[in-house]
């Protein structure tokens, strides 16, 4: 055998081979049994060397590694390359989540505006509605109609509720809108008692809208 | 050089469907393995067991391997996973644990009655380490002094070189000569049986 091969091999063995003779090296290696053997017998010396207490210097390992090895599909190198462009993926996966998530909120966002006006908004119609409704005989008057039970958590109390109707031609709509959110967050705690009350018998108020 | 140009340079050929390659990895790594899951489990038989677990998990997720440690690193942590994961399994097993915990004397006697079931290997590991004692002592003292600085104390080429004062060239030269005369002999032990150690001794 080739003394400057051997002499790479050992140097090799010893990772004090220059990288591109390496390639050249363990092309041959893996493919040289004679080179494995020298190789293995290498390994042996520096087991025996260091004295490593109860580890066979001859165990039967290699040869049972092989063998289950042997059975094993071969690692092609598109599985490889795989591997290498999973895991160059995994980094940025959590900003493509991120990125995920905050479409589906905007999105979500979008379809809420879409699907109908705010509750403000939806007081400012209803109250529309009943103006239109009353009698020509009792324009000033406003009647503050009786609130479903099952929606009773949506209902103002009727004071506040004139109170938005009575001020509404002198006040801004964003001011209105703001008083009304407030409102409703507010009310959403006495729910219970303002259902109660809200299931009483309507009552008329006075209302001077100007 | 770079460090670990020469485990690198095999587990690429692995990973392109080179399984060649991997014995070498086997037969590079086996005994330092070995000796890591020793730590774990008593039984030498055990231990090549699990180290042999260890190795082919490790084949099987080398797609995965990208290089950032080192690959005995690397190997290392699958080898201590895989030997925490057996004696877990095993001290699940009351006949096993009754021998491993509750008895030493019965443990030592199991270990015994295991080792006893390869007496050729046992006596082979013994030829060899004296072989390679003896051939270690006929070396002149700078092959020796190479040889062992870097077997024995783990020094890179460059530190050896710097402790003896001579060529990192020089080195690679000792170290390699050392251990073609140590390889001389134990491959006549590998080759003739045993008690050739005696014959060429």
């Amino acid at each position: 055998m080739n003394e400057e091969l051997d002499s790479q091999l050992s140097a090799m063995f010893d990772d004090e081979l220059a990288p591109e003779q390496c390639e050249l090296l363990a092309r041959r290696l893996s493919r040289d049994e004679q080179l494995k053997s020298r190789w293995g017998r290498y390994a042996v010396i520096g087991a025996a060397i260091r004295s490593e207490r109860g580890v066979s210097l001859n165990p039967p390992l290699a040869g049972r590694v092989s063998a289950v090895i042997l059975t094993e599909p071969a690692l092609s190198g598109s599985a490889a390359a795989q591997g290498v462009r999973r895991a160059a993926l995994r980094w940025w996966q959590p900003i493509a989540g991120a990125a995920m998530a905050a479409g589906v909120a905007a999105v979500s966002v979008l379809w809420l505006r879409a699907q109908g006006p705010l509750p403000g908004a939806t007081l400012s119609a209803q109250r529309t509605a009943h103006t239109d409704a009353i009698a020509p005989g009792q324009g000033l008057s406003y009647v503050v109609p009786r609130a479903p039970a099952a929606r009773a958590v949506l209902v103002p109390s009727t004071t506040l509720a004139n109170y938005v109707v009575a001020h509404s031609m002198v006040s801004s709509p964003v001011a209105r809108r703001n008083l009304l959110s407030a409102f409703m967050t507010s009310e959403s705690a006495n729910a219970a008692s303002e259902s109660i009350t809200a299931a009483e018998e309507p009552h008329d108020v006075q209302a001077n809208i100007p | 050089m770079s460090a670990d140009a020469s485990d690198l340079s095999l587990v690429h050929r692995v990973q392109r469907g080179d399984k060649g390659a991997f014995d070498a990895l086997v037969l590079k790594y086996q005994h330092k393995l070995v000796k890591l899951v020793m730590r774990y489990v008593r039984n030498p038989a055990e231990a090549e067991d699990i180290a042999q677990e260890a190795f082919i998990k490790a084949y099987r997720a080398l797609p995965q391997f990208r290089g950032d440690s080192a690959f005995y690193t690397w190997l290392y942590r699958i080898a201590i996973n895989t030997a925490k994961n057996a004696v877990v399994s095993r001290d699940r097993s009351p006949i096993e644990y009754e021998l491993d915990r509750s008895n030493e004397e019965s443990y030592d006697m199991q270990s015994r009655m295991k080792d006893a079931e390869t007496p050729e290997g046992l006596v082979l590991t013994d030829e060899i380490r004296s072989t390679v004692n003896a051939a270690i002592d006929a070396l002149p003292e700078d092959l020796r002094t190479a040889i062992v600085l870097r077997e024995l104390e783990g020094l890179s080429y460059e530190e050896i070189a710097a402790a003896m004062a001579c060529p990192v060239g020089t080195v690679r030269s000792r170290i390699f000569r050392a251990r073609e005369a140590i390889d001389r002999r134990l491959r006549q032990v590998f080759e003739g049986g045993l008690g050739r150690a005696e014959e060429i001794g």
